[in-house]
């Protein structure tokens, strides 16, 4: 190739453009079923299972962080959306967005770890496109991956299914991507104990599609913990109440979290999995979690009739509700 | 023979009006009636002009204790040759203009019958009548009738009907009237031990597990608390060690004793005639009062303070307590830090089975919880904390009518609500720190109480600006209009509400931070005008808060953000401060602010090493109480400077190097530091006066409840020429926020 940085014209259409997706994302992503030169890919499907389909954006800020970068991210994000939903993911598409005077090696990157994190999780990358933007129009790239997956019948999840008594499960520690990416973006140097927990959850969800019982699941991600049982609450109109103590941190993510303010049941997750499971089965979740290389999975509250509420018990007995998270938290001490 | 129609209005209902009137007809010698019609008294008495004339004159003069009469109308009647004076039965209607009593002390003739060995309430522990007993905490709704209360479970025996049914009784139609044969019971649990039933033996195992140092969980009026003996250091050692409560200071009730009663508390502390006062009150409030050094008291109840909140007993099951056990007891509410005291049986002995070592139970229902009200005396005159038990609700008349009623949901801290109709306000006690599931669940509670008791349904919702506040969620999701008010307006309006000024003047509003209209968070804020139309005229210097709301807990946070804005570091503050720095210099969880209250942690920190406070405002107390007794002068002056905006700004910088000098004493320190933001607080004032005149100065806020910064600025505001105005209803702190909402958000109607 001739060029080392993208430019406008690398999203216009012309040769420039086509250049770039075959000289570049198909030689990365290039499969069977990846045609460049159209806008749709046909896909086999299963002949037993039903299409699950999910679509996400990317536009983590920095675009590399320790333990992943943007491109690793567009693929578990879209993989997990389909693995909580009980679905075997299947292919992807993917649209990049770039801002012009991106480094190409920084893109080479980024479409290397979209590739070994398809491969993990045994997806094909089936379709792309590909914009670029002006200059200051971007924040060097964004991603949107839409992904396909088949699932089998007779898998029946979904927080409508959750009832009183159930037990919540988290398949590791949280807040370790939202940390380690703020770190990251604020430039406040290396940390060797803190990186993104960025990984396909789907050995998780097959181990746990396993256990008889298995209500719900859901990727912790943007809003983290706090916000995935405040929407299981009001789903179902039922008390959430986590038991603080039993929740896995790791100790960096705590001592940074104390120090600067910030609370890690907020802390984005990108490779963590949050469950509900009728309680004879909570132990079986546990240990089909375990056995799939996550020993800090843990149980961590249970569903209470009650009026709809997630609360947070502390280590002394003490309630906490965790309420919506507003976009700019701002102290309330008076 | 003439007639006179009277119209009765303000608090005349569960106060023994009805059977008053009926004994003032019988001496005045009038014939006619009486009845209680939504929330009013109406009468209508006929006779010799001079005898209606000195019954009109008695209605308000002769009262009954607890009635506060307002005789609203006095109207000609129509003779009707009435043959006597009769009681007649309730009207219908709304009771929106309806007093709701609040608890009351046990009276003085109670408590004789309470201790006449052949009376038939001898010893009963819930003896009361038309002029004392619970009220509040037992309705369940009005009109104030019996089957309308937690009473309603119990009923009464021939003998109590009797007395209940007689117009010319003391008990006639005390609601809550009881006995032994027919009304509630003590028990006495302990782990692992049978339950111990019946009054007595209640009362003395509850007795002897005190005495063994044991803490107790006892239900009282409007709620439990947690007792044990005041004069053990390992008891009240125990309790802060279970609870966990390392320093927060801890309430104690002494027993009532001597000439006025006051014995007990002269026994431990040194009482000023306005504490003494205070004591005496009806509401019984805990009152925070100077300690002498030699007081037969544990160490441990009120450490790094020089005062501890004393408080006499009020219900007649405190009485036998005190009496029985011979002493002071720690009475401190039993609740989990911050939330609602707990009034169920089942959820003290499930939620603070970590701290009781036994449980002292009645089964009369409490129907909402009311903390013991809090004051503290300054300048002469005792000053709200918390409003509660005994005088809640509170309720006030505003100067002028609100168009449509409003309910306003208060702050996140010291939550209270309010209510307002008409030319009435209405505050609920104290409702607690709102965050937590039980807090909530009472916060709606008393939403819908307060409008249910009173028959007032609110039109719309003032809350606090800041969108995070759980009160402020509530209100944007309830379906009625909300109007914001920003936090420190309502700390002004509050002032000028209780007082129901609408001319201008300057408030002081200082407090740990709230909300403010340009984003940042106020707490040190100068504001000119009236409710509804705030100027902020002057400030403290501004600071980044390192941390966020993890400040208000980390006086260190303080520390560190002064030194590091003065260019300076600070060595002491901990973890990791490389990345808290980075942080800072990003504007990360760091909002600026130009709190009061953070400055006081700052000097905290630096004069006591206090770099974690245990509970809210403990750096600010610790230091007011190390400043006591020494020379004030001696700090560097702070500087005024007109920024560019022109507002008056207080530059503390020069504090920061002369409170670390630890070549000073502490107490120099500490008192130089009040003496230097008291002499900001005048310099913002004069400056102020000289651009506009004003000379009408409020001082509210939190940070006012220190009474040495308040008489230190209070003082030099009258020597300079300055009228003062402090608080006496409503307390300065964010309990009095839902108050000042009402007045704010009102002030266009
Ligand atoms: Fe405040
Ligand atoms: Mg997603
Ligand atoms: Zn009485
Ligand atoms: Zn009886």
């Amino acid at each position: 190739m001739e060029f080392s940085h993208i430019s406008l014209a690398h999203g216009n259409g012309g040769r420039f453009m086509r250049e770039l997706i075959t000289g570049l994302f198909a030689r990365h992503l290039g499969n069977p079923w990846l045609d460049t030169d159209v806008d749709a890919a046909r896909v086999p499907i299963g002949d037993h299972g039903e299409i699950v389909v999910t679509t996400d954006g990317f536009t983590v800020q920095p675009l590399e962080f320790p333990g992943g970068n943007i491109g690793s991210l567009a693929v578990h994000g879209t993989v997990n959306d389909l693995a909580v939903a009980g679905a075997r993911p299947l292919y992807l598409t993917l649209n990049a967005f770039i801002e012009e005077g991106l480094e190409l090696a920084q893109l080479e990157r980024f479409l290397a770890a979209m590739s070994a994190a398809a491969t993990e999780a045994a997806v094909h990358i089936v379709a792309g496109d590909t914009k670029v933007v002006p200059r200051g129009q971007g924040s060097g790239v964004y991603f949107a991956t839409t992904g396909i997956g088949v699932r089998e019948h007779g898998i029946e999840l979904g927080m409508g299914r959750i009832l009183p008594g159930d037990r919540v499960l988290v398949s590791g520690p949280v807040g370790d991507h939202g940390t380690a990416v703020m770190l990251a973006r604020e430039e406040f140097g290396l940390r060797g104990d803190l990186a993104s927990d960025a990984a396909s959850v789907l050995p998780v969800t097959q181990a746990l599609l396993g256990v008889p019982g298995l209500r719900f699941m859901r990727d912790p991600t943007r809003g983290g913990l706090a916000t995935v049982v405040h929407e299981i609450a009001h789903a179902t109109g039922a008390t959430v109440r986590l038991q603080e103590p039993d929740i896995p941190v790791r100790d960096p993510v705590r001592s940074v979290c104390e120090m600067l303010g910030y609370d890690p049941m907020y802390l984005a997750c990108e490779g963590r999995v949050v469950s509900v499971v009728a309680p004879e089965s909570a132990d079986a979740a546990l240990a089909a979690m375990r056995s799939v290389g996550c020993p800090e999975a843990a149980i961590v509250g249970e569903v209470a009739a009650g009026r709809a509420q997630a609360v947070l018990v502390t280590e002394l007995g003490g309630e906490r509700l965790l309420e919506e998270l507003e976009d700019d938290p701002l102290p309330r001490i008076c | 023979m003439v007639a006179r129609r009277l119209t009765i209005t303000g608090r005349v209902q569960g106060v023994g009006f009805r059977p008053f009137l009926h004994r003032l007809a019988h001496d005045t010698g009038v014939r006619g009636w009486v009845r209680n019609v939504a929330g009013r008294v109406e009468a209508h008495v006929e006779g010799p002009a001079e005898s209606v004339a000195a019954f009109v004159a008695g209605v308000t003069a002769q009262a009954p204790p607890l009635a506060r009469p307002r005789l609203e109308t006095d109207v000609e009647g129509v003779p009707g040759g009435a043959a006597e004076f009769r009681i007649l039965g309730s009207g219908e209607g709304s009771p929106d203009q309806a007093s709701v009593p609040p608890d009351h002390f046990a009276c003085d003739d109670c408590l004789a019958e309470m201790r006449d060995p052949h009376a038939r309430r001898h010893r009963y522990p819930f003896i009361n009548c038309t002029q004392c007993g619970p009220r509040y905490t037992i309705i369940d709704h009005l009109p104030y009738d019996r089957p309308n209360t937690s009473m309603a479970g119990f009923p009464l025996c021939p003998e109590c009907r009797a007395e209940y049914e007689n117009p010319l009784d003391r008990r006639f139609h005390a609601q809550p009237l009881a006995c032994a044969a027919c009304g509630p019971r003590l028990e006495f649990r302990a782990p692992g031990v049978e339950p111990v039933t019946g009054n007595e033996p209640a009362l003395a195992a509850c007795v002897a597990a005190l005495r063994a140092g044991r803490v107790v969980a006892a239900k009282g009026i409007g709620g439990y608390h947690l007792l044990c003996d005041a004069a053990s250091a390992a008891a009240v050692a125990r309790l802060r060690a279970n609870k966990p409560r390392p320093h927060k200071p801890l309430a104690v009730l002494v027993p009532q004793a001597g000439a006025d009663g006051l014995d007990g508390v002269r026994a431990v502390a040194a009482p000023e005639p306005a504490h003494a006062a205070a004591l005496a009150d009806p509401m019984r409030p805990i009152v925070l009062t100077p300690v002498r050094p030699t007081a037969p008291l544990a160490e441990g109840i009120a450490p790094g303070l020089g005062e501890v909140g004393l408080m006499l007993p009020y219900s007649p099951l405190h009485h036998l307590l005190l009496e029985a056990f011979g002493g002071p007891l720690v009475a401190t509410s039993a609740n989990l830090s911050g939330e609602p005291v707990l009034t169920d049986a089942g959820a003290v002995e499930s939620r603070l089975g970590r701290v009781a070592e036994g449980y002292l139970h009645h089964d009369r229902p409490i129907r909402r919880p009311a903390d013991d009200a809090v004051y503290r005396v300054i300048r002469g005159r005792p000053r709200p904390i918390r409003p509660g038990r005994g005088g809640a609700p509170l309720e006030l008349e505003l100067s002028r009518p609100v168009a449509r009623p409003v309910l306003a949901v208060g702050g996140q801290m010291k939550n209270t609500i309010a209510l307002a109709w008409g030319r009435r306000a209405v505050v609920s006690p104290h409702i607690g720190e709102l965050g937590a599931p039980r807090s909530q669940a009472v916060f709606e509670q008393v939403v819908t109480d307060l409008q249910a008791l009173y028959g007032v349904r609110a039109e719309r919702v003032a809350c606090d600006a800041h969108p995070d506040y759980s009160a402020s969620r509530w209100a944007r999701g309830c379906g009625l209009p909300v109007i914001p008010v920003f936090h420190h307006h309502a700390h002004a309006a509050a002032l000028a509400g209780e007082r129901g000024l609408d001319e201008a003047l300057l408030v002081f509003a200082w407090d740990g931070t709230g909300y403010g209209a340009d984003g940042t968070l106020w707490g040190g804020e100068a504001l000119l005008g009236r409710p509804g139309g705030w100027e902020r005229v002057g400030a403290l210097r501004p600071f980044r808060l390192p941390g966020g709301d993890k400040a208000g807990r980390q006086p260190w946070r303080s520390a560190l953000a002064l030194a590091w804005e003065t260019g300076s570091d600070w060595d002491a503050a901990p973890g990791d401060r490389a990345l808290l720095r980075a942080a800072w210099e990003r504007g990360l969880n760091t909002p600026l602010s130009s709190a009061a209250g953070r400055l006081f942690d700052a000097a905290a920190a630096w004069v006591l090493g206090i770099t974690e406070a245990s509970f809210e405002g403990q750096g600010p107390m610790w230091l007011e109480a190390a400043a006591t007794g020494a020379l004030a002068d001696t700090a560097p002056a702070v500087p005024l400077i007109r920024d560019e905006s022109g507002l008056w700004r207080s530059d503390w910088a020069p504090l920061v190097p002369w409170l670390q000098d630890a070549g000073l004493p502490a107490q120099v320190r500490a008192a130089g530091f009040h003496a230097a933001l008291a002499g900001a607080l005048l310099d913002q004032a004069r400056a102020v006066r000289h651009d506009c005149g004003v000379t009408r100065v409020g001082l509210t806020g939190g940070v006012f409840q220190n009474r040495l910064l308040t008489e230190l600025a209070a003082d030099r505001l009258e020597a300079d020429g300055f009228e003062v105005l402090l608080h006496e209803r409503v307390p300065a702190n964010d309990a009095g926020i839902s108050f000042g909402q009402i007045v704010e958000a009102t002030a266009a109607d």
